[in-house]
């Protein structure tokens, strides 16, 4: 039965004969590029891509897929039509955060089973939109460093074909333990529908002040207050010294940083400063920017 | 028993499948061997790097040859996308991880969670991994397709250790260790799945003072970018040269397609640290510098 489900077809085998067309060299082989990644609550590797120069979506890196997958979701997004009378989908271009791009690229649009389940459960923490398999990545050589916040890409001299269409001839169902596996799609939305799904992270901008600060002698000093900035408004001078924020006592300027990394922009902080002799209070309410 | 419990059943009992089942893609058997192009190149190893050759399935899929617990070879797929380490009942058995008697689950013959003393590939060896052992049928229809054994499936909680270097074109990879933390998905994930359904919040911090303020994106899934609202007169950002109106669509590599992208790009920016910075103004791409003072 396996043989069957994945026997190659006779039109295929003579596709696969037929002389490639010229392609022109890819100007960007033995070009490097950081790639930043992000690291799923499932120890998935997630990279973000633009399809057509539309996105950007997040896509897995995975040496266990054959090739490009597009979720029909993804697909529909960008108006990209799936191929009626062939098993892959022609993509123009797809584009990498931090810089590389591929042109002329074949797309499977379809939704994996491990995609269904894990995004209905909202299990990785984001959503995943499509797979990079062995056709995209094997025009890289991949250097992941767990210690760093992106990978590094480096454009190959290597064409990687598409692997074959499987032959689904009619009446030939998958064997029985896939059959299984398939139904775990449905089974997680399921589950996600009575229980819920796993929401995903809510990320928040810290609030802005407008402060320029050094420290000397372990002081803290307000070195610059920007123009127009919440705390110009405030009443901060440059050349204040920053004693007290959100009432707390100030030793170091790391310490201070720590305080202001969960301010969010509208808050009102207080403030006590020291100008020559005197002692200041003061209530800053942040704004937006960085 | 009542129906949520019921589910976190089923959920704690899938997770296995829908991990373990990592993001392995069955695909098909290509006409001739995919990676006969070019001939292999050099890879440079840094000292205490070990290099690893690999075999390419006709599948597209990376095979290398590992002991386990000094007994083998066993034929491992190397699976940048498994988030677990999976070993097959036989090879499991084979190499001790597990004992014969050990029950197995009805479903694909799962045996649960254990753990590998020596993982063995090429020069490197790796110790108490942990693993999951299962039949998993996805590596059992490839198995039966290729007409060979595959034994498992090497993921995250392997590579995690290394700096892995994956090279297609020379068929090698190359494992440097590292200091980090590995993280256990079966481990993890099941307490988070027992827990409440509310969104974890975080506050994305920059690394220094810049001077700008950006807005949310226009134009949807065709936005470039997210628009500087205001630049402060003096500032690092207004010393590089960021004016109002720029659409802003990289801070040091990163894309800012929303508010958060730009913040999160810029807490990877370090006081003092010279960051390129692209937008887009009159339709034409510029790449500013700019310097954050230190602040807030």
């Amino acid at each position: 039965m396996n043989r069957r489900l994945w026997r190659l077809g006779l039109v295929l085998v003579l596709a696969a004969l037929a002389p490639a067309p010229e392609v022109a060299r890819d100007p960007t082989i033995g070009k490097s590029y950081q790639v930043p990644y992000r690291l799923t609550d499932t120890n998935h590797f997630l990279v973000r891509v633009r399809v057509n120069g539309k996105g950007p979506f997040n896509f897995l890196v995975d040496t266990g897929a054959p090739a490009l997958y597009i979720s029909t979701d993804t697909a529909k997004k960008i108006g990209l039509e799936p191929a009626k009378n062939s098993f892959w989908t022609p993509v123009d271009r797809l584009e990498f955060e931090g810089g590389a791009r591929l042109e002329h690229i074949k797309a499977r649009v379809e939704d994996p089973f491990q995609l269904i389940g894990m995004n209905a459960l909202g299990l990785p923490g984001a959503s995943i939109d499509g797979i990079l398999g062995f056709t995209i990545l094997a025009r890289f050589r991949l250097e992941l460093d767990p210690t760093r916040d992106r990978m590094t890409w480096t454009r190959l001299d290597y064409e990687p074909k598409e692997p074959p269409v499987p032959d689904r001839a009619e009446g030939d169902g998958p064997p029985a333990e896939m059959g299984a596996m398939n139904l775990l799609g449905p089974l997680a939305k399921f589950a996600a529908r009575v229980v819920g799904k796993q929401p995903e992270e809510q990320l928040h901008p810290r609030g802005f002040f407008g402060l320029e600060l050094s420290e000397e002698g372990g002081e803290i000093r307000v070195s610059r207050v920007l123009a127009d900035s919440p705390a110009a408004k405030a009443g901060v001078r440059s050349g204040d010294r920053l004693l007290r924020l959100h009432n707390r006592d100030l030793a170091s300027l790391k310490g201070a940083r720590e305080i202001v990394a969960e301010v969010k922009p509208g808050d009102r902080v207080p403030l006590v400063l020291g100008r020559g002799a005197e002692k200041l209070d003061l209530t800053l309410t942040t704004g937006e920017g960085f | 028993m009542n129906a949520n419990t019921v589910c976190r059943r089923i959920r704690a009992g899938m997770l296995p499948l829908l991990a373990g089942a990592l993001a392995l893609l069955p695909g098909s058997t290509p006409a001739d061997s995919p990676a006969t192009a070019t001939p292999a190149k050099k890879v440079e190893a840094r000292p205490e790097a070990s290099i690893v050759s690999f075999e390419m399935l006709a599948t597209n899929h990376m095979v290398v040859r590992a002991k386990i617990n000094d007994k083998g070879p066993f034929a491992l797929i190397f699976d940048v996308g498994a988030p677990i380490t999976l070993l097959s009942n036989r090879a499991a058995e084979d190499s001790g991880v597990v004992k014969a008697s050990t029950p197995r689950s009805f479903l694909f013959a799962m045996r649960g969670e254990a753990e590998v003393e020596t993982l063995k590939v090429g020069g490197l060896t790796a110790k108490n991994v942990p693993v999951i052992v299962l039949d998993h049928p996805l590596l059992k229809a490839m198995g039966q397709m290729l007409g060979r054994r595959l034994d498992g499936i090497m993921g995250y909680t392997f590579f995690a250790r290394y700096r892995t270097t994956i090279d297609y074109q020379s068929r090698t990879m190359t494992f440097e260790p590292v200091e980090t933390k590995v993280r256990n998905l079966m481990k993890d994930l099941p307490d988070r799945l027992a827990g409440p359904r509310v969104a974890k919040h975080r506050v994305l911090a920059p690394g220094g003072l810049w001077g700008l303020s950006v807005g949310e994106a226009e134009g949807g899934l065709d936005a470039r970018g997210i628009p500087v609202r205001s630049v402060l007169t003096d500032s690092p950002a207004a010393l590089a040269g960021l004016k109002p109106g720029d659409i802003l669509t990289t801070i040091d590599g990163r894309w800012t397609t929303t508010i958060a992208d730009a913040y999160a790009a810029a807490s990877g920016v370090a006081v003092g640290r010279a960051a390129p910075v692209v937008v887009l103004r009159d339709g034409h791409e510029l790449t500013l510098t700019v310097r954050p003072s230190e602040g807030f």
